[in-house]
């Protein structure tokens, strides 16, 4: 594996240029083009919020910035997975006629998603920043000191996931309509809409404790979490009738997930790598 | 004298997919299905040394693209084993590593990055190869406004000029004018005469192989069928053409016997 990691640090600008062409055709190089790309998210984050808010009735202060909190991160998980299933397709000349490191297709793609989540967050930080000295009259919370950390560990988790997806599809092509269906899925069961702590209350009382720490063990389900504990205050709400208090951030469970994301992108890695001589026979 | 490509018993087998397959049909078949397998190559054996010209012939379907993509590494051999010596360009295809949206100057960045280039050793071979391919203003157009003419002048031009140490080229320069072709044999002629570069390229043209390569290899059905001087290979490869023109192969899906 050692020799795969140098082979694709020489064909790093490559994976600069890959990263490079991608953002251009996003933003189809104007501004118009890069704030039509954030106006979804937020219009969907203002949607939820009004449903969630005033018609479900859910009382949490600032739920909305509690929603964009993870709901960007969680932009990041679609984004990166749903195009990584279409990414070998893409390059599908390139693989087939010009030998070059197969792993820049993936890195590259998670890369440019990886862009694109930045800027979102700058969306965010300025959020934050009206909320907190303007209207709360508090500082930023240090959580923010955490934020590369939360980012490095998604990213190497979605690297790794994008590996074995875009393997898979180049074998089958029902893989990316399987991937949506998941990711759908996956919305409703990470914490983005709601916060943790819903989940921990309505858990059955006398094994509480350790089936939290079974859901907890999703590293999706650990990073959200974090992204909304380290860079909002603590909360308390109701929600249908139950007192939700926020549970103190544990590092331990954080720990655990860092170890699985980073061994995620190794597994993930590796076979890719295994199949990789494929790929130019099979697109 | 160093060997620049030694290929021992090199195999490949295709399976024959017919349509895409799907995660359903996995599930269905249940390991049921019944294999198909092709063999486009058999046991090829070929050594080329350092600074060699190398070409070679054979008809539609006898696996020299196939023998191409091995040597470069885009096809892994089912059985033998492959050493090559340094760095390596493949012209497969007209356009093959570029991006059709990306104008010709962008690609040269972009092709050069696919060969593992860094931006200053693209910018330092930049001037030579926009002047050799002769593209005028045509080379701020995007690539995929190019006729194959065009695609063909820079993709040898970079090929050229990046100065690989292995080049593989497979029928591509047939497109170029005949004044480009005779430009690019001469470069090539240059390329052999330095010894910079060693050259494997497929060709039809029996007057290329015959002017320019120190080798012929004349693939058949997917083996070694002759390799010798290219006189006398492309003499007896225009014979039995002459000969049989009605037997001419056809395109068979070659099953494994054993």
């Amino acid at each position: 594996m050692f020799k795969e990691f140098r082979n694709i640090i020489n064909y790093r600008y490559l994976i600069y240029q890959l990263v490079l062409r991608d953002i251009k055709v996003r933003y189809k190089n104007s501004v118009l083009g890069f704030f039509w790309s954030l106006a979804n998210p937020l219009i969907q984050v203002a949607t939820i919020t009004i449903v969630v808010k005033y018609i479900m009735r859910v009382d949490i202060p600032n739920y909305s910035a509690y929603l964009l909190a993870a709901f960007l991160p969680w932009q990041f998980v679609l984004n990166g997975l749903a195009d990584s299933s279409e990414v070998l397709l893409h390059h599908r000349d390139l693989i087939k006629k010009v030998p070059f490191p197969r792993e820049v297709l993936p890195i590259s793609n998670v890369l440019s998603n990886l862009i694109h989540f930045l800027l979102a967050l700058c969306i965010l930080v300025v959020y934050l920043l009206v909320f907190w000295l303007f209207l709360h009259g508090s500082s930023l919370r240090p959580g923010f000191l955490w934020l590369p950390v939360l980012i490095i560990l998604q990213t190497c988790l979605l690297m790794g996931i994008a590996f074995v997806i875009c393997t898979i599809n180049a074998f089958f092509d029902d893989t990316k309509f399987i991937l949506n269906a998941l990711l759908n899925i996956g919305f409703y069961l990470t914490p983005v809409m709601y916060p943790v702590e819903l989940v921990y209350t309505k858990l059955p009382e006398a094994h509480r404790d350790w089936l939290f720490r079974l859901y907890m063990l999703s590293p999706f389900n650990t990073l959200m979490d974090a992204y909304k504990k380290l860079l909002m205050p603590p909360f308390e709400g109701s929600v249908a009738g139950n007192t939700v208090t926020s549970l103190p951030m544990d590092w331990g469970m954080f720990a655990v997930c860092a170890v699985i994301c980073i061994s995620v992108l190794f597994l993930g890695m590796d076979f890719f790598n295994k199949r990789k001589h494929l790929f130019a026979e099979r697109l | 004298m160093k060997d620049a490509i030694v290929l021992s018993h090199i195999s490949k087998r295709f399976e024959l997919t017919g349509t895409a397959p799907t995660i359903k049909k996995l599930i269905l078949s249940a390991g049921r299905v019944k294999r198909q397998y092709t063999e486009a190559l058999k046991d090829i054996n070929i050594t080329v040394k350092n600074g060699e010209s190398v070409s070679i012939v054979g008809t539609n379907g006898s696996g020299k693209s196939t023998l191409l993509r091995i040597i470069c590494g885009v096809y892994k051999p089912t059985q033998g084993s492959i050493k090559t010596c340094g760095r390596l360009y493949t012209m497969l295809d007209l356009g093959s590593g570029f991006h059709p949206d990306l104008t010709g100057m962008e690609n040269i960045y972009f092709n050069g990055a696919v060969l593992g280039l860094s931006k200053a050793e693209i910018e330092e071979r930049l001037d030579n190869i926009v002047a050799f391919c002769g593209l005028g203003n045509y080379i701020n157009e995007p690539v995929r406004t190019y006729s194959a003419g065009m695609l063909m002048r820079l993709g040898f031009a970079i090929a050229t000029e990046t100065a690989p140490d292995i080049l593989l080229i497979d029928e591509v320069l047939a497109v170029g004018d005949a004044a480009f072709q005779e430009k690019c044999y001469a470069r090539m002629a240059a390329i052999k005469a330095a010894g910079t570069s060693t050259i494997v390229f497929v060709t039809h043209d029996m007057h290329a192989a015959t002017g320019f390569a120190d080798r012929t290899v004349w693939i058949r059905e997917g083996m070694v069928y002759m390799d010798g001087g290219s006189r006398e290979v492309v003499n007896k490869y225009l014979q039995e053409l002459d000969a049989s023109p009605e037997n001419l192969p056809e395109f068979r899906i070659r099953e494994n016997k054993s």
